[in-house]
């Protein structure tokens, strides 16, 4: 009887629904592992609609890249090679790194250079993301599909029943929309939101999972929307992490919020599910108050969208068999994390959004009355401090704070108690207007006073427009290496070089801080960060010709030039 | 969330009517913008085969076809065939098709005089394709992604821009083309009309022009 009446019911449905929803399989990102990573990024383009291709650019050819696979404790090398048409930068989010290694603004990779990152990775096993930050750019090159998931595995993760076969039951989903023009190309000014949903770069993506417990890794990779998601079915769902890791324990909802940044690891249970039977991933985005991202009326112009206050699909699910070794109960606890308090912090300090008012067009919004210059530093934090950061928004829209370095704790919000949704270490938190919250965040391992860090608002727009403070971390290099050192001489050999190119000191103490290699026309070809050189530089894929190499080193930062011969 | 004032503040009639100056303002703006019309003085480049190529060495040329592209695009990569074919049908009609390099080649190493010259050997170019290394050419036609097309026409002894903007309307499917831009904007031309489609969008790889 169910079934006749099933049948009805889509004979119904199929008879009146002229344009009866179609899907497209959702991509699953190829994966990375290992501890040396390339990644070359190229301008090309993408079917997504009728007609002609629009125009994106991504890592190997992909609108939105490979998922890179990183082990808790690895050293991992990054050769990040822009191949694209325009200066880049790649920012690695989430991740707790040397400043010079961030990919932030100061990083601008001009066309055609290598960039050789490199950092330990010290990250709690959860979802992380790479994406463009270069200023007044960011929101074109992320509409464009640069970017991609960062997974990162630990043994403490890996000790617990949970479903992690990637693409099977362990599916990683960013979610953005983009708006498109009458010949397809997408539009990146004077817009805010998309009016179609691409999930993973699918459009009406849908995807089979098995009939089991299955681990959804959601990403908010849009310029400004926020979504509310739930099912369709309003299922309750288990939330296991959040931003920088998994949480003590699974939290059981029906909803969550995910801001721009914001990651959110949850758990579903399809096992009760029939096989053959769908289910709808959903924003239930209709009805939000004035202020949530996504929420204001309009269906067109800058802060319109199809896809504004209402409900939509971010995921057609399919339900397939179950594998053979099925996750079939959520576990009771996941990790054991202890968490900064307010009365750990030792220093304290506020943000206040400001800007962005009616009547003020030219005065978009900002940080505590300025808006980013890139020479301004913000704040100065003392290595190894415990902070605590107040962040007020008594504006006239939700925001989506983000700060780069560390994972922190949300201790307070003016709302009322912290959500236990977001219980976990997280680096972007949801703002909504009227209101503020505290986190306490510990500032370790990593300290330079050149190379700063940012916090910043993740809505792109809002970021490009100046939204966006800078803090560098100082401190812990005082003792018996501070003696000034008279000369900063080193040597190249040898010159002529063909393979590997050496750096002789002459005075062993001394270090790179930073070395670049340019043509004689001035293009650069590699950025090394703090560069390893006992095994020399590569350079055996530069074309024969005469090379500058500026070497800065680490301790007074003096740059200094030496040419030499590739053979 | 910049510009609450386009959404809130209508009720404010002094704003209102900044808002009309900016808008009419702004459409002038646009009108001025359009390069149809616009004259096009005549420049000498250098071909792939070494010697220099102006407009006036074609005397008996009704127009041009101008194709702004470069090596490492890869949507300019897509219309290749498409060039040969165009040169073919309208050079033989009195407009030839020529290919220019507007790119920086201090920046894009693809983009070198020598790297031009293996592209249009390895593919087989039956155009010219011209080296602007110094940005003028580009400039003045306005040239802003590659492929920029452009139809150029003899109207009084000088050239006058007709058409700018896409090849066509499907750059990685031809057989899915509804609307070849610049065949039909030479076909109208050659038939003694005024272009009916003069400006569309060109997408691609942007030009930066240097300082």
């Amino acid at each position: 009887m169910k079934k006749l009446i099933l049948l009805a019911v889509s004979a119904v449905v199929l008879t009146c629904n002229l344009s009866a929803q179609t899907y497209n399989t959702l991509w699953i990102p190829d994966t990375m592992s290992g501890t040396t990573f390339n990644l070359n990024l190229v301008d090309t383009f993408a079917q997504f609609r009728t007609g002609n291709q629009t125009i994106t650019a991504g890592v190997d050819n992909k609108f939105w890249g490979p998922t890179l696979f990183f082990n808790k404790g690895d050293t991992v090398h990054m050769n990040v090679h822009n191949g694209l048409n325009d200066s880049t930068t790649v920012h690695w989010h989430g991740m707790h790194l040397p400043a010079v290694m961030d990919g932030g603004p100061h990083q601008v990779i001009p066309p055609g250079t290598t960039w050789q990152p490199y950092w330990k990775v010290t990250n709690n096993a959860a979802t992380y993301w790479y994406h463009p930050h270069l200023h007044e750019m960011t929101q074109e090159q992320l509409t464009k599909g640069i970017g991609g998931f960062i997974i990162v595995n630990d043994d403490e993760e890996s000790a617990l029943a949970l479903p992690r076969t990637y693409g099977v039951d362990d599916i990683p989903l960013m979610l953005t929309s983009r708006r498109y023009d009458n010949s397809n190309a997408f539009v990146f000014t004077n817009t805010a939101y998309g009016d179609y949903m691409l999930t993973n770069g699918t459009p009406d993506a849908e995807v089979d999972l098995p009939k089991q417990y299955v681990r959804l890794r959601i990403l908010n990779a849009e310029m400004e929307r926020a979504y509310n998601i739930g099912f369709s079915d309003n299922r309750t769902f288990y939330i296991i992490g959040n931003d920088g890791g998994l949480l003590n324990a699974p939290v059981s909802v029906t909803r969550v919020i995910l801001a721009v940044g914001e990651r959110v690891e949850i758990l579903v249970n399809l096992g009760n599910d029939n096989i053959g039977s769908t289910l709808d991933l959903k924003a239930y985005n209709n009805g939000q108050a004035f202020g949530f991202p996504g929420g204001e009326p309009g269906t067109s112009g800058e802060f319109g969208s199809l896809l504004n206050n209402i409900d939509f699909n971010l995921l057609h699910i399919n339900v397939i068999a179950a594998t053979n070794s099925p996750v079939i109960a959520v576990p009771s606890t996941l990790a054991n994390n202890t968490y900064w308090t307010a009365n750990n912090a030792t220093v304290n300090r506020t943000v206040t959004v400001t800007g962005g008012n009616p009547g003020q067009p030219q005065n978009p919004f900002g940080f505590d009355n300025s808006h980013f210059e890139f020479n301004t530093i913000n704040h100065t934090v003392n290595l190894n401090d415990i902070e605590k950061w107040t962040i007020t928004n008594s504006n006239v829209f939700g925001h989506a704070f983000h700060i780069h370095d560390v994972q922190f704790k949300i201790v307070s919000r003016s709302t009322g108690s912290v959500g236990t949704h977001e219980s976990g270490w997280k680096d972007v938190l949801y703002l909504p207007k009227n209101t503020s919250a505290t986190f306490v965040a510990k500032f370790e391992d990593y300290s330079d006073s050149v190379h700063p860090f940012m916090y910043h608002c993740h809505f792109a727009n809002h970021e490009d427009g100046g939204m966006m403070g800078q803090f560098v971390v100082t401190g812990g290099t005082t003792g018996v290496n501070e003696v000034d050192i008279a000369s900063k001489d080193f040597t190249l050999y040898p010159n002529p070089a063909n393979d590997r190119l050496y750096i002789s000191f002459s005075d062993p103490s001394m270090q790179a801080y930073y070395v670049r290699i340019t043509t004689v026309t001035g293009r650069t070809v590699y950025m090394l960060p703090r560069p390893q050189l006992q095994g020399g530089i590569d350079i055996s894929n530069l074309t024969a010709g005469v090379y500058m190499l500026q070497l800065t080193d680490e301790k007074t930062k003096i740059t200094t030039t030496r040419k030499f011969v590739k053979e | 969330m910049k510009k609450w004032l386009l959404r809130y503040a209508f009720h404010s009639v002094a704003i209102l009517i900044v808002l009309i100056i900016l808008i009419v303002l702004q459409s002038f703006r646009y009108e001025n913008k359009s390069v149809i019309g616009t004259t096009i003085s005549d420049f000498s480049l250098r071909n792939i085969d070494g010697k220099n190529l102006a407009l006036k060495d074609y005397a008996d040329a009704k127009g041009f076809i101008v194709i702004f592209t470069c090596n490492h695009c890869p949507f300019a990569k897509l219309y290749t065939k498409r060039l040969n074919e165009l040169n073919t049908k309208y050079k033989a009609l009195g407009v030839p098709l020529l290919a220019i390099n507007s790119m920086d080649t201090l920046v894009y190493e693809d983009e070198s005089y020598e790297k031009m010259q293996q592209r249009a050997k390895s593919q087989k170019f039956n155009f010219p394709y011209l080296y602007d290394n110094m940005q003028i050419v580009g400039k003045e036609f306005g040239a802003d992604h590659t492929p920029h097309a452009y139809v150029i026409w003899k109207k009084n002894k000088q050239w006058t821009i007709e058409y700018s903007g896409a090849i066509d309307d499907n750059g990685a499917e031809p057989t899915k083309v509804t609307n070849a831009f610049v065949a039909n904007a030479a076909d109208e031309l050659l038939g003694g009309k005024t272009v009916s489609m003069a400006e569309t969008k060109s997408i691609g790889c942007a030009i930066f022009y240097r300082k």
